[in-house]
């Protein structure tokens, strides 16, 4: 698989997403600490959250997550994305708002200093096995 | 059975971020995470800013490559501490190979820490590597629509330096739309007009970075 993203890795990356790779393994790394903790030998979900602004291809992940994994115990493992919409709050009045695409003036009085609140979450949010 | 996490995935680069960030605040050193496109200038950046200020200020770099050391060796003339990391392939250095790399580094003989990040505008963004900042470079050649296209990386700089002014006229650069959009992400950002090849606008860069070197020390 090519790297599909604009701008990113620059055609060396011929197998795989290098970005999703790098994020790919350290959520095998934490998964595979909490499945050793609970006394799981195979995992058969792990659900996952994206916030809306975090840069991940769903399907790069998922080919990244199969290259990390293997001979883990999280081989094998279906993915399950939830992705979280943004959500920015108004530094001006205090409002919180959900942008509809990308980061946006603040819709009730305008000001354009605004926090993220919602929007970069990675999250994993459980895992299932036996 | 399912077992609740509710962790982040970036924990581990974050944690390692803070640790470096208090190690460098206790030593005193101020360090500049450079983010831009491949070819937007960061090191031609950094050669104008070491013959100008390696005078006054002791410099560092680590210089994040994804397969040669070529940015490193244009640096060495310069007799400063290089550490190139080359990252073979991965698009964005990560704080535990920033960690690594000020193990090389002798902390008592810099004030000034640059990380010449991977040429992206995307990745790099999202790995807090420990710095006092971020700051973003583009040139005008990559058209007035980067800010726009890759918001995240303009909304957590505190500065962009604007480079190849001189490029200008044979470009459809659009100076109004360009500031437009990156007043409207990040409204508190500072834009520096610069041309690191001829030296126009580099004063005022020099002069933004002495400013924050001294907001640095006095914090």
């Amino acid at each position: 698989m090519k790297c599909l993203r604009d701008s990113c890795c620059q055609g060396f990356v011929e197998e795989i997403a290098m970005h999703e790779l790098r994020i790919a393994e350290d959520l095998v790394a934490m998964v595979a600490g909490y499945a050793a903790e609970a006394g799981l030998t195979q995992l058969d979900r792990i659900n996952v959250s994206f916030g809306q602004y975090i840069q991940i291809v769903p399907d790069l992940f998922i080919a990244a997550f199969i290259e990390a994994s293997k001979e883990t115990v999280a081989a094998g493992a279906e993915l399950d994305f939830e992705i979280i919409p943004a959500e920015l709050r108004c530094l001006g009045c205090g409002s919180g708002y959900k942008p509809e695409g990308e980061l946006s003036a603040c819709s009730i009085c305008g000001s354009e200093e605004i926090a993220l609140i919602h929007g970069k979450e990675l999250f994993v949010k459980s895992i299932e096995g036996e | 059975m399912e077992i609740k996490i509710m962790k982040n995935i970036l924990d581990r680069n974050q944690n390692k971020a803070e640790e470096v960030r208090s190690l460098l605040k206790a030593r005193k050193i101020m360090m500049i995470n450079i983010i831009s496109s491949p070819g937007a200038g960061k090191t031609t950046l950094l050669e104008r800013t070491c013959e100008a200020m390696s005078g006054e200020v002791r410099i560092g770099v680590i210089e994040g490559d994804v397969t040669t050391d070529r940015d490193a060796q244009r640096l060495k003339k310069y007799n400063i501490p290089i550490v190139a990391i080359n990252t073979e392939g991965g698009c964005h250095l990560d704080s535990h190979s920033i960690s690594k790399a000020i193990e090389h580094i002798d902390l008592n003989a810099i004030d000034l820490l640059f990380v010449e990040n991977v040429g992206n505008l995307i990745c790099p963004s999202q790995f807090d590597l420990g710095e006092t900042f971020k700051l973003a470079v583009v040139s005008t050649a990559e058209g007035d629509d980067k800010p726009a296209k890759y918001p995240m990386l303009f909304s957590e700089a505190r500065a962009v330096i604007l480079n190849k002014t001189d490029l200008i006229p044979y470009t459809n650069f659009n100076m109004d739309s360009f500031t437009a959009d990156i007043v409207a992400i990040n409204p508190r950002i500072t834009i520096i007009k610069a041309s690191a090849m001829n030296g126009e606008g580099l004063e005022e860069w020099f002069r933004w970075l002495r400013v924050q070197i001294e907001m640095f020390s006095a914090a």
